[in-house]
């Protein structure tokens, strides 16, 4: 007996201890889940940072001559060209140079600026005051001694190695250099404002060799510009050209085979300021203007009304503290980005589509000059006063702010802000798009259309259930419909993408009759029921009346589905596809919310019926009966008592419902056409987050920017859960205080 | 009368029918049940039953747990319908109106034949809305007539001062007298002929048992009480007649202070002196 006692009291012990370790357990791996899912978010929030590698003024000083300076990609080397015509290459460690070369220029001429050609600006154009431009390019040669690797500087003359003679008026004082494929264009500007043209067109051979000879130049005389040339810029298609008076304003062309046309005249500054530097976003779509006022924008051009391209400004930065003017913007090569260094020294990095200064920083206030590396990671500072200074830049995220997240952001050659899910591209000067806003509304229309079906079916069909149906039939339908849960979602949705999809394109009239006709169907049905003799009730099994409904709909289904021709024919002008999209204006795709609003209606159907109808049932029997005591009807009950006392049990079956809707990957992902759109309408698709995540998360390169947004995607829609599951048992716990009769 | 016989039988005679009451067959009839049988499906519940209830007066039914004095009772206002199982033979009539009559409104008789069960079921509503349910049903919205019939049922279950304070409250707020007493007040808004009481207090503690028997003496003076109970002491203090059920059939039927002094059958003598059940 006493034994007895002692191993009950450690079964109980340590079935208390199981329990207890179940429960933390689960606690536990949801908040693992969720500090990973934080641990993977986090870094895209920092903000970037910058420390100094080297200084180096001894070594190597800064020449005040500097024209142009660069950083090639390992960040091992730096490329400074000088106005005598000197390019030098030196170590970015120490300073030291490892090679000069002397351009050929003419004796007694000098470089007057240095024009780069997207998109890794080496190729070079340097403009000469005596009237000629010469274009190099120049890269680094790797080779091995033994496990030694070691970079040796080439430079190349690709269009001879004598200048390019403009035989212009006065000397070349800026120059724009784009090559597209085998076309290379040439834009000068000269210091009287003479526009000139070279272009060179390489002959392809026959075996489809490089050409070792040299193309011959073809140089048009476009025009003379009224003012003094501060800048010109040229897209990469060689087609826009942006010239930038220091006045403030840009004179925008179109450039074609016969010349140049101007579009448009613009003041880009505000009128007391001075435009002082203007720089292509990588990519050429885009340019930047600074000021002095330290003011930074960013425009593009759009089309407006009339379908004319005009300049447009997209957006302003936030200004550099201090608000001097800028001195220089140095766009990043492979992102949307850019540095600003102002007169003073003060230094910030941007991100131009995410509207974010991502650093601001100090530098030394004489600084003249900066470079950033084709990665965007290292930083070289050219100062007067205190030689040069190298940094490491370690700034992962720019891409991501809460407007590049949530808000309407205009994209370039977009013709106005959207919010737009498009994470990769084939370019490289692609610009990503991480709105999560059209795919939390895609998550969101998914849900909403599927619960739309489901809902309703689902509650009406446990009330019925639980309240009014014979046990004997409830015993066959509950565990049916609760079976319908372990269907599959993936053949849900492949059924849903490959086979309802078109079936209900082929048949939407039909479709639309039957939500009309069945339940119309039904009510007829039981009427005549009950106006049959008794004997033909008899027939029937008691309490199984319901099974001849299951024919009898297929019947209705059947006829309205054939019958959905004429209907179109009579209503619909023949076709109800063409009469949604010509007569409605909507898009009509064939995957659309209508299909994943049944399909996922189907997979959800189960869980808020077996929930809503064990609440139903389980409203406690005395409290029916005291109703019916009173006088109640049935329905009467069923709505004043019933309804009411399981009503926390109905809530929250639903909100599960919405809870799964939300989550649900397999049937969004296979029946919708994934298309990030922010369109409420029922015949288009969406992309929901969980699909988002499916469809991206195995091509995104770990710890990239699309990557960890893909995981704030994973949390949003983690919060989107927990939210909707917490607000149902709030509501719940408050429902049942209420309501328990317990 | 015999005091040595009332001394075995255990019965507080002092308490017995305190209202005197006239024999039953000289009161006006309330309830007649005549030749009434009832079946769930194959098996047979109650056997050949036939008796009058008089109006205005407590009629107790007891007898030993299975007996059918609950199954008749619930056949008053047709709650055994609800059984699909069910069949019913011969008739019950209420002020005359055969209640099993083709055609006949259930919910109609149920408004006149009120009940009141055996655990307190209040709905997940306020006090006040429990009270004014039935009314409700019957399509009465006008809030002044619903008050006026919500204090007057609450004051005939002798609840009203004590929730008068708090009527949209809810009514589990409530303890469990106080619940029943409720239901009680929900059951006469309706302003019914007839109530019935499936075991009123069994659910109760002594205090709140003790309200609902002299609630049920005061309510008689309005309607016609049933009273289904396995408490013979309640039987005796609240009841002017009593029925005495055992297997299906009516054993004894008459004046209550009759029936526990000097029964008529053995079964009777047996069952209140305690041999049984």
């Amino acid at each position: 007996m006493k034994n007895n006692l002692q191993w009950r009291l450690f079964i109980d012990r340590w079935a208390t201890r199981l329990v207890s370790i179940g429960g933390v357990g689960v606690i536990a791996s949801v908040a693992l889940i969720f500090f990973y899912l934080l641990y993977e978010i986090v870094p895209l929030f920092r903000p970037a940072d910058a420390h100094l590698l080297a200084s180096y003024s001894e070594a190597a000083p800064a020449k005040s001559d500097t024209l142009y300076l660069a950083v090639e990609e390992q960040g091992e080397f730096g490329l400074r060209i000088l106005s005598s015509g000197q390019l030098q290459f030196f170590s970015t460690a120490d300073g030291a140079v490892i090679r000069t070369v002397q351009a050929p220029i003419p004796t007694g001429s000098t470089v007057a600026s240095v024009a780069g050609a997207d998109p890794d600006q080496t190729l070079l154009a340097l403009a000469l005051d005596r009237g000629g431009v010469l274009v190099l390019s120049y890269h680094f040669r790797v080779s091995f001694d033994g496990a030694v690797r070691s970079l040796t500087p080439v430079i190349k003359y690709p269009y001879g190695d004598l200048p390019i003679d403009l035989a212009a008026q006065g000397s070349v004082a800026q120059v724009a250099i784009q090559r597209e494929d085998e076309e290379t264009t040439i834009l000068a500007a000269t210091d009287q404002g003479e526009l000139l043209r070279v272009r060179f067109v390489a002959e392809e051979s026959f075996l489809g060799l490089e050409e070792e000879t040299t193309p011959e130049p073809v140089v048009d005389y476009l025009g003379k510009v009224q003012g003094n040339v501060c800048r010109l810029l040229m897209d990469r298609v060689q087609r826009l050209v942006y010239l930038a008076l220091c006045d403030g304003n840009v004179e925008f062309y179109a450039l074609n085979d016969a010349g140049v046309q101007l579009l448009e005249t613009r003041q880009v500054v505000a009128p007391n300021a001075q435009l002082t530097v203007m720089e292509f976003v990588s990519g050429t779509y885009s340019f930047l203007v600074g000021d002095s006022l330290g003011q930074v924008h960013q425009w593009f051009p759009t089309r407006d009304a009339d379908n004319r391209l005009i300049l447009q400004r997209v957006r302003g930065f936030k200004p550099l503290t201090g608000g001097a003017p800028i001195r220089q913007l140095v766009a990043e090569q492979r992102r949307k980005g850019f540095a600003a260094l102002a007169e003073d020294g003060a230094l910030g990095l941007y991100n131009t589509t995410a509207q974010r200064q991502v650093l601001e920083m100090q530098v030394d206030a004489g600084s003249k000059r900066l470079a950033l590396a084709p990665r965007a990671n290292f930083m070289l500072v050219d100062s007067d006063s205190e030689g040069q200074a190298y940094w490491r830049v370690e700034n992962e995220h720019p891409e991501v702010s809460w407007s590049s997240l949530w808000d309407e952001v205009w994209y370039e050659s977009y013709p106005e802000p959207d919010y737009v899910w498009q994470s990769s591209a084939a370019t490289n000067d692609f610009e990503p798009k991480f709105s999560l806003t059209p795919l939390v509304f895609g998550t969101v229309k998914a849900a909403f259309y599927a619960m739309l079906f489901a809902a309703p079916l689902a509650i009406f069909g446990a009330v019925y259930t639980g309240y009014f149906m014979h046990p004997r039939m409830r015993g066959l339908v509950k565990p049916v419909i609760e079976n319908m849960g372990a269907l599959p979602t993936v053949i849900i949705g492949f059924l849903a993408g490959l086979w309802l999809a078109p079936v209900l394109e082929a048949n939407l009239a039909g479709f639309f009759s039957l939500l009309v006709v069945a339940p119309l169907a039904v009510i007829v049905a039981s009427f005549i029921y009950f106006r049959l003799p008794r004997s033909a009730k008899a027939a029937v099994p008691e309490g199984l009346e319901g099974l001849f409904l299951i024919p009898y709909l297929l019947l209705v289904g059947w006829i309205c589905f054939s019958a959905g021709g004429l209907v179109e024919s009579m209503l619909f002008g023949g076709d109800m596809r063409v009469w949604v999209t010509d007569e409605l204006g909507l898009d009509f795709d064939q995957r659309n919310s209508l299909v994943v609003g049944i399909a996922m209606g189907v997979a959800v159907i189960p869980t808020i019926f077996s929930m809503a109808e064990d609440a139903i049932f389980s409203v406690p029997k005395h409290l029916t009966q005291g109703s019916l005591a009173l006088g109640a009807t049935s329905w009467q009950t069923l709505s004043r008592v019933v309804i009411l006392t399981a009503s926390p049990g109905i809530f929250s079956a639903v909100m599960i419902g919405l809870g799964r809707a939300v989550g649900e990957t397999m049937i969004v992902l296979m029946a919708t056409g994934n298309t990030p759109l922010m369109d409420l309408n029922i015949f288009s698709g969406m992309r929901t987050l969980s699909a988002n995540i499916a469809v991206e998360m195995p091509e995104s390169e770990v710890g990239s920017t699309h990557f960890r947004v893909l995981f704030l995607a994973a949390m949003v829609l983690f919060m989107l859960t927990f939210l909707f599951n917490t607000v149902a048992e709030l509501v719940r716990q408050r429902l049942r205080e209420r309501y328990s009769s317990l | 009368m015999n005091d040595s016989n009332l001394m075995t039988h255990a019965i507080d005679v002092d308490n017995i029918g305190r209202k005197p009451s006239s024999d039953v067959s000289a009161t006006e009839t309330c309830i007649s049940v005549e030749n009434f049988s009832l079946f769930y499906g194959d098996k047979q519940a109650l056997f050949d039953i036939n008796m009058a209830l008089p109006r205005n007066q407590v009629t107790a039914f007891i007898g030993p747990s299975g007996c059918g004095k609950s199954t008749l009772l619930r056949c008053f206002n047709r709650m055994n319908d609800l059984i699909d199982s069910v069949r019913t033979e011969g008739t019950i009539s209420i002020d005359g109106e055969n209640i099993h009559q083709r055609g006949r409104n259930v919910t109609e008789l149920r408004r006149r034949v009120g009940m009141v069960f055996q655990k307190p079921n209040p709905f997940p509503k306020s006090i006040y809305e429990n009270v004014a349910y039935g009314l409700r049903l019957q399509g009465v919205n006008k809030r002044r007539v619903l008050d006026e019939a919500v204090e007057r049922s609450l004051r005939q279950a002798a609840l009203w001062d004590e929730v008068k304070d708090r009527l949209d409250d809810n009514a589990f707020g409530l303890s469990g007298g106080q619940q029943q007493r409720l239901v009680i007040a929900r059951a006469v808004a309706v302003e019914p002929d007839v109530l019935l009481l499936d075991e009123p207090a069994s659910a109760l503690d002594p205090i709140s048992t003790l309200k609902i028997e002299e609630l049920i003496h005061e309510l008689k003076e309005r309607y016609t009480i049933v009273i289904v109970t396995h408490n013979m002491q309640q039987a005796a203090r609240v009841s002017d007649h009593t029925a005495f059920l055992y297997i299906g059939e009516l054993i004894e039927f008459g004046d209550t202070r009759q029936l526990f002094t000097v029964p008529q059958k053995k079964q009777t003598e047996d069952y209140i002196t305690g041999r049984y059940g």
